[in-house]
């Protein structure tokens, strides 16, 4: 593997395990991420076919969950890994990326976001109902509920809801389904778009022009149903488990993406290199996987980037209405209750909303700075963003 | 040119037949909730529970074979018989007809004014980027963008409501009928409905328009019309907005209508406004089958007219588009 350090500055860094010519060879990356996901499925498989209690430790690991632990194998399969072999090309991008510094205050609000959401859930015990404790307002302040004046404790730093359960356990598990729903959601989308647009683009080179017109045609009709109200019907339709409206979110909503491959990789596919492989015998799928998609990325990591907070806003939104998986914390259902007793007790639908505000402004920033850093077109003095 | 548009009109009309498949599709593979829904509630009221049923496949014609529930449910949607609502126990047709002035009574200034400033906006921060005004305008359209209207709706309620007694957290639908649509009262009831839908679709606006215009700043034609010493407001009028007006891709009018629907569900809910939005919300919560496809069906015959009427227009503003590869 090509792993030198920066002093020793060379003109190309060329993995090696990369250039097998063969449509189905892997390198040992590849083959250490197939493995992490046969154990992925092997340990969903027997959890729910044999085992009855919680799977590790006190964690039962629910549905969603592996969906989100399977995204969490391919971000670190094809961002981190690919990000830490590579540090002349993370130092370029990432003196780009903080000339934006609200966008570095936003990644870092991000990181807190995903390490309390990913984390937090494991430690902390869920929100319970407690009649004993109800509305408590946050640390510090004072009201009257229904002629009992209550003060603030340390012990719910922001308050409790109308059932006593408190505030900050709510916004903690409330983030885990916000990442759960912005990042799977992103990835299936991801998936079914790039390879959509690429195999689109491709088609066209090669002079079958059909599949691509299909294809797109196909991509225009989607894209005609408005998303949140397909959205409505479906869940209306199929019932509305947290895993479902993900995964409808994920295969309704890649048509942007694909639009976008399907623009960059047009270009590409009119390059010498592609002739070449071609020439030297390269298949479709060899040449989509090995030529475009690498080099769009720029393209799919900008567009995934700003669809994240979308789905997340999504989410909110349908479970503010009531539409969503009443079995999961989210931060819209949260805000939801609170609607009730707006007037008695403020902080109950103001407090989530606070950080689903803040999340998702901190996703377009970062998209937005992202997009500075590594879209050659937007070359302009000073950086963009504020 | 005519071959064009002649061949876009009629794509239109495969789109909407493909639409409706697509639905009834859908409609078919799902359970049907309000079956038993309406099963129960007619069991209850001391019919026999086969009969119910009976009755009801009956008037929702789900006793016929499957090809001709399909032609039916495809003409009658044809020919705007959209079918008999369940929960409000009136025509699809007539409930429709009863709600959208509530809606359009907001929904359409917001539209008119959030297109005007944003487009003015977004014009103005692409042609002095990366000044304080571009800095502010960015701002504000993450402000916009990020803000989920629910929760800003809910702001505002505690903020101005608690302090102004004039400005009301509730819309009260006997006013516009009482007293008129443009009546004062009515139009300040529906002040903190209609600033929380315009922040969204004019933030959304001025963000696209930017990057519309900033992305046609950088064409050929703009440097030559300046080389020929085009003044910088002709310049922006002539060739820049001319070209960024009508939005390069063909989602700008499905989005935007995304932003309405989703804002008018959620903003009618909160403001109980007795518009189309809540009454796709209580369609919903009714499991009203019929209704909830009818307010889906209304939002994509919606989108596939405005992708029409925008692609037509990109033909005649955009002088470049070649007609003959499409």
């Amino acid at each position: 593997m090509a792993a030198e350090d920066a002093d020793t500055a060379t003109f190309e860094d060329i993995d090696w395990d990369a250039q097998g010519i063969s449509t189905l060879g892997v390198s040992r990356a590849g083959l250490a991420e197939l493995l992490s996901y046969l154990g992925l499925i092997a340990a969903f498989v027997y959890d729910y076919t044999w085992n009855t209690g919680p799977l590790v430790f006190r964690w039962d690991v629910l549905s969603v969950e592996w969906l989100f632990i399977g995204t969490l194998i391919a971000i670190v399969f094809h961002a981190v890994i690919p990000l830490s072999q590579k540090p002349r090309l993370r130092a370029f991008y990432w003196q780009r990326f903080k000339k934006n510094q609200v966008a570095v205050v936003a990644l870092g609000w991000l990181a807190v976001m995903f390490v309390v959401g990913v984390l937090g859930p494991l430690l902390i015990d869920p929100p319970t109902t407690q009649f004993t404790n109800q509305s408590v307002p946050p640390v510090g302040m004072s009201t009257t509920v229904g002629g009992v004046v209550k003060t603030g404790t340390w012990q719910y730093p922001l308050g409790t809801s109308a059932k006593g359960q408190g505030i900050l356990t709510l916004v903690v598990y409330g983030m885990r389904v916000s990442m759960e729903v912005g990042l799977i959601a992103t990835i299936f989308s991801v998936i079914i778009g790039s390879a959509v647009g690429a195999v689109a683009a491709f088609a066209t080179s090669v002079g079958r022009g059909r599949i691509d017109e299909l294809l797109m045609r196909y991509v225009d009709v989607q894209s005609v149903f408005p998303d949140f109200m397909l959205l409505l019907l479906l869940t209306y339709l199929f019932g509305s488990e947290l895993w479902m409206i993900i995964l409808l979110f994920g295969f309704f909503s890649w048509e942007g993406i694909a639009r976008t491959v399907r623009g960059e990789a047009l270009q590409r596919a009119s390059e010498e290199y592609i002739t070449a492989a071609e020439a030297s015998g390269a298949n479709m799928l060899y040449i989509v996987r090995q030529h475009l998609i690498p080099n769009s990325a720029n393209s799919i990591i900008i567009s995934a980037t700003v669809g994240i907070p979308g789905f997340i806003l999504g989410e909110a939104s349908l479970a503010f209405l009531g539409f969503s998986d009443p079995t999961t914390y989210s931060w819209g259902r949260t805000i939801a209750t609170g609607q009730v007793n707006l007037a008695s007790a403020w902080w109950i639908a103001t407090i989530p909303g606070v950080f689903l505000f803040l999340t998702v402004l901190s996703f377009y920033y970062v998209g937005e700075s992202l997009r500075d850093a590594m879209d050659p077109r937007q070359e302009v003095d000073g950086g963009g963003g504020l | 040119m005519k071959w064009y548009i002649v061949k876009r009109v009629l794509w239109t009309f495969v789109v909407m037949w493909i639409a409706l498949t697509l639905t009834f599709g859908l409609l078919v593979a799902s359970p049907d909730t309000g079956q038993t829904k309406s099963v129960m509630s007619c069991s209850a009221s001391g019919g026999d529970a086969q009969q119910c049923r009976e009755q009801y496949r009956e008037r929702q014609n789900l006793d016929k074979p499957i090809t001709e529930r399909y032609v039916n449910y495809v003409t009658n949607m044809a020919t705007l018989n959209w079918g008999w609502s369940e929960s409000r126990s009136q025509s699809v047709m007539a409930a429709i007809s009863e709600a959208w002035p509530y809606t359009a009574q907001y929904a359409i200034p917001v539209l008119v004014v959030s297109t005007i400033l944003g487009y003015g906006l977004g014009l103005y921060s692409a042609y002095k980027p990366y000044t304080k005004a571009d800095y502010l305008g960015s701002f504000v359209g993450f402000f916009g963008i990020s803000i989920p209207n629910f929760w800003f709706a809910l702001v505002l309620i505690i903020l101005l409501g608690t302090h102004f007694e004039f400005i009301s957290t509730y819309y009260q639908s006997g006013i516009p009928i009482n007293q008129g649509w443009a009546s004062m009262a009515n139009i300040t009831q529906l002040l903190i409905p209609s600033f929380v839908l315009l922040t969204a679709s004019l933030a959304w606006q001025m963000r696209y328009s930017r990057a519309q215009a900033i992305e046609q700043m950088n064409q050929e034609f703009v440097k030559v019309a300046k080389a020929k010493g085009a003044s910088q407001w002709r310049l922006m009028i002539h060739h820049v907005f001319r070209m960024a007006a009508v939005p390069l891709t063909t989602s700008f009018v499905s989005s935007l209508l995304a932003i309405f629907w989703s804002g008018s569900v959620i903003i009618e809910q909160i403001f109980s406004i007795p518009g189309l939005g809540l009454m796709t919300f209580t369609a919903i919560t009714e499991q009203d089958t019929t209704l909830v496809l009818a307010t889906t069906m209304i939002t994509v015959f919606l989108a596939i007219i405005g992708n029409l009427i925008e692609d037509v227009s990109y033909t005649i503003l955009d002088p470049r588009i070649d007609y003959g590869d499409r």
